[in-house]
C-alpha cells in the first residue's frame, strides 16, 4: 500500500485528501492518480494525456519537486521524504533511509490553481506567444531543404526538444514573483529560432530587442532551477546566457 | 453561438495542417481541441516520414511499397496523390523549421523502415512527430489562429445531408456551447484505448470517430487495426520501428532470430502486420519469456549510434522499465497502434456528408489499407490535412447561409443527455470501459477466430445495455472527468461494436485482420471495403470496390 497526500481545491476551498493506493510492481505516480479517480473519488481531477513523458500535460509539484507524474516510478517515490511543510519549490529529492509509504503531491507552482491539480496554462502560454516563437522563412526559399551540419541539428535539438509542459516555470524563482518575466520556457525557444540558420534577419533581430528586456533574458536570477527540473534536459539558463551574449555582441558591434 | 467559417476538431498535425492551408487562403478559421495541440498524440510520434527524395527513389516505388503493404485494399488512386505529394510536404515542414536529422552533406537524413524497397523514411531523431507538431503549432501561433483548447465535442449537427456545426461543452466549465461553421474537419485521431494494450495516449478513444458515426455517416474498413509488433513490455509504449530500421534484432528465449522462419528475406523489417505476428506466435508456443514477451537487441549498435538516433526510446526505456537498451535487450510485445480504418473520406478529406471532412488517422482515406507501413502515417497527416483544407475553402465560398434552428435543437438535446447522465445510482464508466478493453484484447486481437469474435460481439451488446444506465457522481463543473469518460464510452462502444462485427463477417486473412479459420486471403469475395452505418439493432454493413488502378493484387511475400 501507499498513500497519496494530494492537495485539493475546489474554488477558494483548498484542503488535504489522504488516499491509499494498492502499490503494483512498475507503478508509476499517473496510474497511482488513475487508481484514484476510477476507484476512490471520481471528483479528483489532473491533467494527463500521452503517459509517456512527450506530452507535457502531468506536470505536478511531487514530493515538492515539480515533475511529470508519468515518468516517476511510485517505487523510487518511496525513497523520498515528502518534504512536507516545506514552503520551498526544490530542484531534486533526497533519498531517505527508511521506505516512505506517503507521497505529497500538489498542483504546479507559479500558476493559478483551476481545481486540484489542474493550473490555469494560459498565462504561460501567452508569455510563450510573446517571444514570436516561429521560425520566418527566408525570402529566398530554396527549391530543395535547407543544408543543415549535424553539429547545427544537434544543437538546435537541445531546445526542439522542449515540450512545453511548465515544469521549468514552477521551478523558476523570477517567475514566483514576477508574473510579467516570460519564463524559462519562452526565453529557451527564443534562443531556440535565434540559433536556427534558417531563420529571417529582421525576425531574429525583432525577438532579440523582446528578450532585451528585465522582463526577457536580464530577469533571469542565473540559478539554473530550470536547468535541474527540466525532463527533457533542455536547458533553459544556457540559452539565456547565450541570447545575453548576442545582445551584447551586437551592441558593441553597433558602437 | 460561436460562429467560424471553418472549425477543426482536433489539433495534432492533421488538423493544424488543414487550418494553416484555409488561414493563407483567407479563411476565417479555428481549432477546437480537448487538449492544447501540442499535448496531441501526434508528438508521440517516434519514427519518421516517408518521401521518396533520394535520385534512385520514385513516387511510383513508394507507391507500390505502400499498395503491397496494404494488402491491395488501399485505394491506388489516393496512395498515387500520398506518395505523390510527399517530397513538397515533407520539404516544406523543413522549410517551415522541423529540425530532421542530417546526412554528412548536410541534407535530410533517411533511414530504413518495414516493407520499403528504399530507405525513404525521413526523421528527427525517434522525435519525429513531436517535432513535426510543434512546427506546425509555431505556424498556428505566427498566423494567429483562434483555439479553443479543453474543449470536448459532444455532438456533430447534420440536416438534410449538411454539416451545420456542433455542439461542444468547455472542460473548464462544463458548459455546452454551439458552434456554426460552413465546414467542419474532424482530426480526432485514433481509438487505441478501446484497447487494453496500446501504445496510444490515454485521450485516445476515437470519440471523434463516433460523431460522425452517430451522425449517419459510414465508417469504413474499421475492422483493419494495427498491432504494432514492438511496444514496451509492461507500459506498452512505442518503441519506433526505427529501432529496427537502425539495425536491431528479435530474439525469442532461446536466444533465437526467430524471424528468419517467418520472413527470411526482409526479417525484422517485414511489414507490420507479420512482425506482430511473428511475435505474438513465438509467445503463443511458449517460445517467449515468461509474462509474454521477446527482446529487441540494440546492444549491438553501440552508444553512440543509440544516442544520436534513437535517444527518446533509451530514455523511455531507463524511465518506464529501468533498462538501458545500451547494455541490455528490451522486452516488448505487440499492442494496438493504429486504426486503417475510420470515418469515410475522398481525396480531398471529404465525407459522404457536405462540409464534414475528415482527414489523419480518424478517417479512412483508404491509403493505407489493410496495413499501414511505418512512415505513411505522419505523412497522411500532412498530405490530405493540406489538401482538405483547399476543398473546404472551395466548398464554403458559394455557400448558402443555414439556418440556426437544427443547432439550437441539437444543444437543448445534448443538455437533457447530459443532466440524465448525472446521478448517485447506476453503473460507473470505469468498470464498463475496462471490462470493454478486456474483451477487445482477448477476442478482437493480433489473432481472430468465429467463436471469439461472437463472443465480442456479445460482450459489447451487453455492455451498451448496461452503459444505459451509466451515472456521473462527481457534481463538480470545473474539468469533470468523471463526466467526460462517461461520455466518451458511448462512443468506445460504438466503434467496438463496428470493428468486432466487421471482423466476424470478413471471412479471410488479409493483413492486420488475421483469421485462424480463414487463413488465405480471398479477392474472389473480399477485395473490398466494409461500410457501417448505424441503425438501431447496431451496425449494418455494406460492401464496396476497391480501386485498382496500376498495381494487379498479387501474393504477398517479403
Amino acid at each position: 500500500m501507499i498513500k497519496l497526500k494530494i492537495r485539493r481545491q475546489d474554488g477558494e476551498k483548498v484542503w488535504y485528501d489522504l488516499f491509499e493506493v494498492e502499490d503494483k510492481q512498475g507503478m508509476n505516480l499517473l496510474e497511482a492518480l488513475f487508481f484514484v479517480q476510477e476507484k476512490l473519488d471520481g471528483s479528483l481531477t489532473f491533467r494527463y494525456s500521452c503517459r509517456g513523458a512527450v506530452c507535457g500535460s502531468c506536470g505536478m509539484l511531487i514530493n515538492r519537486v515539480p515533475r511529470l507524474a508519468c515518468k516517476v516510478q511510485v517505487s523510487e517515490l518511496r525513497k523520498e521524504p515528502t518534504n512536507e511543510g516545506n514552503s520551498e519549490v526544490m530542484i531534486a529529492n533526497k533519498k531517505t533511509e527508511t521506505d516512505n509509504n506517503e507521497i505529497l503531491i500538489e498542483p504546479l507552482p507559479n500558476l493559478n490553481v483551476i481545481r486540484d491539480l489542474v493550473v490555469d496554462m494560459n498565462p504561460f502560454y501567452n508569455l510563450l506567444e510573446s517571444v514570436r516563437p516561429w521560425l520566418e522563412m527566408k525570402n529566398d526559399i530554396p527549391e530543395k531543404e535547407n543544408i543543415i551540419d549535424q553539429e547545427m541539428q544537434v544543437k538546435l535539438e537541445q531546445y526542439t526538444n522542449c515540450i512545453l509542459c511548465a515544469i521549468c516555470h514552477g521551478s523558476c524563482p523570477v517567475a514566483a514573483r514576477d508574473r510579467k518575466y516570460y519564463g524559462p520556457a519562452a526565453l529557451a525557444k527564443a534562443w531556440r529560432f535565434d540559433l536556427d540558420p534558417r531563420e529571417n534577419e529582421s525576425n531574429r533581430k525583432e525577438r532579440l530587442e523582446i528578450v532585451n528586456s528585465e522582463s526577457g533574458v536580464w530577469g533571469c536570477d542565473t540559478v539554473y532551477k530550470c536547468v535541474a527540473v527540466c525532463p527533457k534536459k533542455v536547458a533553459p539558463t544556457l540559452g539565456i546566457n547565450e541570447l545575453r551574449n548576442r545582445i551584447n555582441t551586437n551592441k558593441k558591434k553597433e558602437e | 453561438m460561436i460562429t467560424h467559417d471553418v472549425i477543426m476538431i482536433g489539433g495534432g498535425l492533421s488538423g493544424l495542417r488543414c487550418a494553416i492551408e484555409l488561414h493563407e487562403k483567407g479563411v476565417d478559421v479555428a481549432i477546437i481541441s480537448k487538449v492544447p495541440p501540442i499535448r496531441s498524440h501526434s508528438g508521440a510520434a517516434q519514427g519518421g516520414i516517408n518521401a521518396s527524395l533520394g535520385s534512385n527513389d520514385s513516387w511510383e516505388s513508394h507507391a507500390f511499397d505502400t499498395v503491397k503493404g496494404s494488402d491491395y485494399l488501399a485505394d491506388q488512386d489516393t496512395v498515387e496523390i500520398l506518395c505523390k505529394e510527399a517530397p513538397d510536404r515533407v520539404l516544406e515542414m523543413e522549410h517551415w523549421g522541423t529540425n530532421f536529422s542530417r546526412k554528412d552533406d548536410g541534407t535530410i537524413a533517411q533511414r530504413p523502415f518495414g516493407g520499403a524497397g528504399f530507405p525513404r523514411t525521413c526523421y528527427a531523431g525517434d522525435r519525429t512527430g513531436h517535432n513535426l507538431l510543434h512546427t506546425l503549432h509555431e505556424r498556428i501561433l505566427r498566423a494567429g489562429i483562434k483555439v479553443y483548447r479543453e474543449w470536448l465535442v459532444t455532438k456533430v449537427v447534420i440536416e438534410d445531408d449538411r454539416c451545420l456545426g456542433f455542439v461542444a461543452m468547455n472542460m473548464l466549465n462544463s458548459k455546452l456551447e454551439v458552434f456554426k461553421t460552413k465546414a467542419t474537419v474532424l482530426a480526432t485521431g485514433g481509438y487505441g484505448r478501446i484497447y487494453a494494450k496500446s501504445t496510444n495516449a490515454i485521450i485516445n478513444k476515437g470519440f471523434g470517430i463516433s460523431l460522425a458515426y452517430r451522425a449517419g455517416v459510414p465508417l469504413q474498413d474499421m475492422e483493419f487495426v494495427q498491432f504494432h509488433p514492438t511496444t514496451l513490455w509492461g507500459t506498452n509504449i512505442l518503441i519506433t520501428e526505427g529501432a529496427r530500421g537502425e539495425g536491431g534484432y528479435l530474439y525469442n528465449k532461446d536466444h533465437e532470430r526467430f524471424m528468419k522462419g517467418y520472413a527470411a528475406s526482409s526479417m525484422e523489417l517485414a511489414p507490420r502486420d507479420i512482425v506482430a505476428r511473428s511475435i505474438q506466435q513465438e509467445i503463443d508456443e511458449g517460445r517467449g519469456f515468461p509474462g509474454g514477451y521477446v527482446h529487441l537487441d540494440i546492444t549491438h549498435l553501440g552508444k553512440d549510434l543509440i544516442e544520436e538516433r534513437l535517444a527518446g526510446i533509451r530514455q523511455i526505456c531507463i524511465d518506464f522499465i529501468g533498462i538501458d537498451p545500451v547494455e541490455e535487450p528490451i522486452p516488448v510485445q505487440p499492442g494496438q497502434h493504429y486504426s486503417m480504418g475510420g470515418i469515410t473520406s475522398n481525396k480531398d478529406g471529404a465525407t459522404p456528408a457536405k462540409g464534414l471532412y475528415a482527414v489523419g488517422e480518424c478517417a479512412c482515406i483508404s491509403v493505407h489499407g489493410a496495413n499501414r507501413l511505418g512512415g505513411n502515417s505522419l505523412l497522411d497527416t500532412v498530405v490530405f490535412g493540406r489538401r482538405a483544407g483547399v476543398h473546404a475553402a472551395d466548398y464554403i465560398a458559394s455557400l448558402e447561409e443555414a439556418t440556426d434552428a437544427p443547432l439550437t435543437k441539437a444543444l437543448d438535446s445534448e443538455r437533457t443527455a447530459i443532466s440524465q447522465m448525472m446521478g448517485k445510482d447506476g453503473e460507473s464508466y470505469s468498470s464498463i470501459s475496462q471490462e470493454l478493453k478486456q474483451t477487445m484484447q482477448e477476442n478482437v486481437g493480433v489473432f481472430r477466430e468465429h467463436d471469439k469474435l461472437e463472443q465480442a460481439v456479445r460482450d459489447i451488446k451487453d455492455l451498451e445495455e448496461r452503459a444505459k444506465s451509466l451515472k456521473v457522481r462527481t457534481e463538480a463543473k470545473e474539468f469533470n472527468l468523471e463526466l467526460l469518460n462517461a461520455i466518451e464510452l458511448k462512443g468506445m462502444l460504438d466503434l467496438a461494436h463496428v470493428i468486432a462485427l466487421g471482423a466476424l463477417v470478413r471471412e479471410e486473412s488479409r493483413g492486420a485482420h488475421y483469421r485462424t479459420d480463414f487463413l488465405e486471403r480471398d479477392d474472389k469475395n473480399w477485395l473490398k471495403h466494409t461500410l457501417a452505418y448505424p441503425a438501431p439493432e447496431g451496425p449494418r454493413l455494406e460492401y464496396k470496390d476497391v480501386s485498382i488502378t496500376i498495381f494487379q493484387p498479387q501474393r504477398r511475400i517479403y
